[in-house]
């Protein structure tokens, strides 16, 4: 028999519990993830990033209500960074951008998750709909996915929330309903390669329900790409809410690194080039790390795309 | 003997001696569609009207080639497909079946009520498409099937506990360290054990796959397992061990096997009966023993040839292979659907325009002059061509030494009028099933009855 000469399988012991074997798994696929030093830089960034949202009220005390504002010093305007108590200087309204980067990773960590975590859930739930019901149920989501497609995703959330007027809450709306149907159109592809699987079969001739079915034979093997793309998009969709903010569509003075960017810009020509530079540096820096760690999780999930 | 289990169907008198299973008529259509309305322009015709039962604790082989219909007829069986049309009967009683027998051949328009409510009953009782609730459960946990390939029809995500253990699950029947003991006596039957129950299905090896797909199918102890293939993805030395897995399961549980291969010599060791299928139509059907001592059709004489282990010496046999491809199912060949491929072929097997318009697109140019065909009916046609010398030529090739002479020999007139060449062939009946002896089931004209007529 193969398996009790395979190395390593000997070693093992020969009964163990169900979640001792899941964690061992999970141990080897993240090993495998992480040995790609890019891929491993790029957790280290994310690490640091979320660990330096985590830390905002530590790192640098609020002294606003409303610590998602930028707090203002009229004393201290444009100042060079490296002055005391403002370490990355200042801005021409007096805010600090140290103050602006630290609160800004966790404005960026909220769009991010909220908008992730919303359009992941919907969007699966759309693409399972359509791939495992099929029809004329397909076929209606499907074309709304289409519709929805043909439309550049920073152009499509730019009129929405600029429909619905400037604040991050609508910039988090408009992500919202841009960037599902990635999901829906992942998920129902896979599900209908997934679906043709004898084990899917192996299931029916046992009798179980077709929720079950969904549940445990279907979703489990469709969804490695979303994951792959979720992480991706944790980078991406900081990317395009940045932008939104860089033009002017979330509130004046939040401390986020797209409206410090645009705050800054004026002093770029006059020397003043660390307001907006640094805050744009931070967008480069997070969605290049979330980048990273997605292509290092694609190469290990996802086999059919081989090393590129 | 598998234990008696307390169904909520009551076995009803005579249910021990009822076949298993029985297929009845059965066909399954594929529709074909085209254009972006997706308009039905034919139908890929799979299984095309098959009979046959599977008695208690037996094993029926069915047999064909690749694309035959075997492993729709399986997936049928066992209620995964519906069948287009005909019925698949679950414990269905001599005297009930007698009766079906009989009211197929009267008009439905002319039956009466009693009879309709008869036909219902037992339609509701034993036609698996047509049951409901409890005789539909009984049936789902009485069925099984095992898979061709060990590597798809295991969940890569489950763990083996979980795999063997679902069915329990499903039904309720175990839960906690009972399912577990349970999962490790199925497992154990299947000549694996306790150490396997926490590993996933891509640390075993093919036949492990396979041992543990066997032990998921044993789960529920069913009465019946369809068995697709079982051995045809593994190594010679692990098929036998399978093979013999599979008898021996069968000894001590009193199974029914329905067993689909390609492969002769698989069979002959496992089955009691022998069905051999080809395009969707059963060729011949026999006895184990009988149809290998004794095969009654060219097409299962060409299959035992291509498998020379199973020659008893046949020398001649040997040279006989088959050749050239299977027809398109879509538009099968008229009368014996063999007749194409068939090396004794004689003018009445059927021979029709497709024939002769196949043998001028195999063996000349002519059809590159070809500009329309028309129909009256697959016996006879004109072919339209762009201009008479073609017309001419393909006339000249079909009256020449080169065709076939059983195809020349059904040829009943062959006229050419300008561009247009008109063929016709005798028409012939569609083939019936015949019994010539003991239970002997063959569709070769030859030898049946209307053999004495040719």
């Amino acid at each position: 028999m193969v398996d009790s000469t395979a190395p390593g399988t000997t070693l093992a012991p020969a009964v163990s519990g169900p979640l001792a074997v899941r964690l061992r798994r999970a141990g080897e696929l993240s090993r495998e993830v992480l040995r790609n030093p890019t891929t491993f830089l790029g957790l280290i960034i994310i690490v640091g990033l979320i660990t330096m949202a985590a830390l905002a009220p530590v790192l640098t005390e609020p002294n606003t209500p409303d610590a998602y504002q930028m707090p203002r010093d009229w004393g201290a305007i444009n100042e060079p960074p490296g002055t005391p108590g403002h370490i990355f200087g200042t801005t021409s309204t007096g805010g600090d951008v140290f103050y602006g980067v630290v609160w800004g990773a966790r404005t960026s960590l909220r769009m991010s998750m909220i908008v992730v975590g919303f359009t992941v859930v919907f969007g699966t739930a759309m693409g399972s709909i359509a791939g495992f019901v099929g029809g004329r149920v397909d076929e209606i989501i499907m074309r709304i996915v289409d519709v929805l497609l043909a439309i550049p995703e920073l152009i499509f959330a730019l009129a929405i929330a600029a429909v619905l007027g400037p604040s991050f809450a609508n910039i988090i709306f408009a992500l919202s309903v841009v960037f599902w149907v990635k999901y829906a159109r992942i998920i129902r592809g896979q599900i209908i390669h997934v679906k043709q699987n004898d084990y899917v079969d192996s299931a029916r001739v046992v009798g179980d329900s077709k929720f079950n079915i969904y549940r445990k034979d279907v979703l489990p093997n469709s969804v490695t790409p979303v994951v792959v793309q979720a992480t991706l998009d944790m980078g991406g969709i900081v990317l395009v809410g940045a932008t939104l903010s860089f033009i002017g569509l979330a509130e004046a003075g939040l401390a986020e690194w797209g409206v410090l960017v645009s705050e800054g810009q004026a002093g770029i020509s006059s020397g003043r080039w660390w307001a907006s530079t640094i805050p744009g540096a931070m967008v480069f820096l997070w969605a290049l790390a979330f980048n990273l760690l997605g292509d290092g999780l694609r190469d290990v999930l996802d086999p059919r795309t081989g090393g590129r | 003997m598998t234990a008696v289990r307390d169904e909520p169907l009551a076995p009803e008198p005579g249910v021990d001696s009822a076949p298993v299973i029985t297929v009845r008529g059965v066909r399954k259509y594929f529709p074909i569609r085209e254009g972006v309305l997706q308009k039905v322009v034919g139908h890929v015709r799979a299984v095309d009207g098959v009979s046959f039962e599977i008695p208690r604790g037996e094993t029926l082989g069915l047999v064909g080639e690749s694309g035959c219909g075997k492993t729709t007829l399986g997936r049928c069986i066992a209620g995964l497909t519906d069948a287009t049309d005909g019925g698949i009967y679950f414990r269905l009683a001599e005297s009930d079946r007698l009766f079906l027998d009989e009211m197929d051949a009267v008009p439905e328009a002319e039956r009466t009520l009693q009879h309709q409510a008869r036909i219902e009953a037992i339609d509701l009782a034993h036609r698996i498409d047509r049951m409901k609730g409890d005789s539909w459960r009984s049936y789902r946990r009485n069925c099984q099937f095992v898979f061709q390939d060990a590597f798809s029809s295991l969940n890569p995500r489950q763990l083996v506990k979980d795999i063997v253990g679902r069915p329990l699950k499903v039904y309720k029947e175990a839960s906690g360290p009972e399912l577990t003991d349970r999962v490790v006596d199925l497992l154990q039957s299947v000549g694996m054990g306790r150490q396997h129950l926490y590993r996933y299905p891509h640390e075993f090896s093919g036949g492990q796959r396979q041992r543990i797909s066997i032990a998921r199918a044993l789960a529920l102890e069913p009465e019946f397992i369809v068995l697709d293939e079982p051995t045809s993805a593994l190594d010679v030395s692990v098929q036998s061990q399978i093979l013999n897995l599979l008898h021996e399961l069968q000894q001590e549980r009193g199974l029914t096997y329905l067993f689909i291969t390609h492969d002769l010599g698989v069979v002959r060791l496992m089955s009691d009966d022998i069905v051999v299928m080809y395009l969707g139509e059963v060729m011949e059907r026999a006895t184990a023993s009988e149809l290998f001592a004794a095969p009654r059709h060219p097409y299962t004489e060409a299959l035992l040839a291509a498998n020379p282990d199973l020659l008893e010496g046949d020398e001649e046999a040997e040279m006989r292979g088959l050749e050239g491809t299977v027809p398109d199912p879509a538009r099968p060949p008229q009368g014996c659907r063999f007749h194409t491929r068939c090396p004794a072929a004689i003018p009445q097997c059927g021979w029709e325009v497709d024939d002769a318009v196949a043998w001028l697109a195999d063996n000349s140019t002519t059809l590159d002059e070809l500009s329309g065909v028309e129909r009256a009916s697959e016996f006879d046609a004109a072919v339209r061509f762009r201009d008479s010398d073609a017309a001419a030529e393909a006339k000249a090739l079909l009256e020449g030494p080169e065709v076939s002479a059983p195809m020349q020999g059904a040829l009943l007139a062959l006229s050419a009028s300008g561009a247009e060449l008109r063929i016709q062939f005798t028409e012939v009946d569609p083939v019936e099933l015949e019994d010539v002896g003991e239970g002997h089931l063959t569709s070769c004209i030859l030898h049946t009855s209307r053999s004495t007529h040719l």
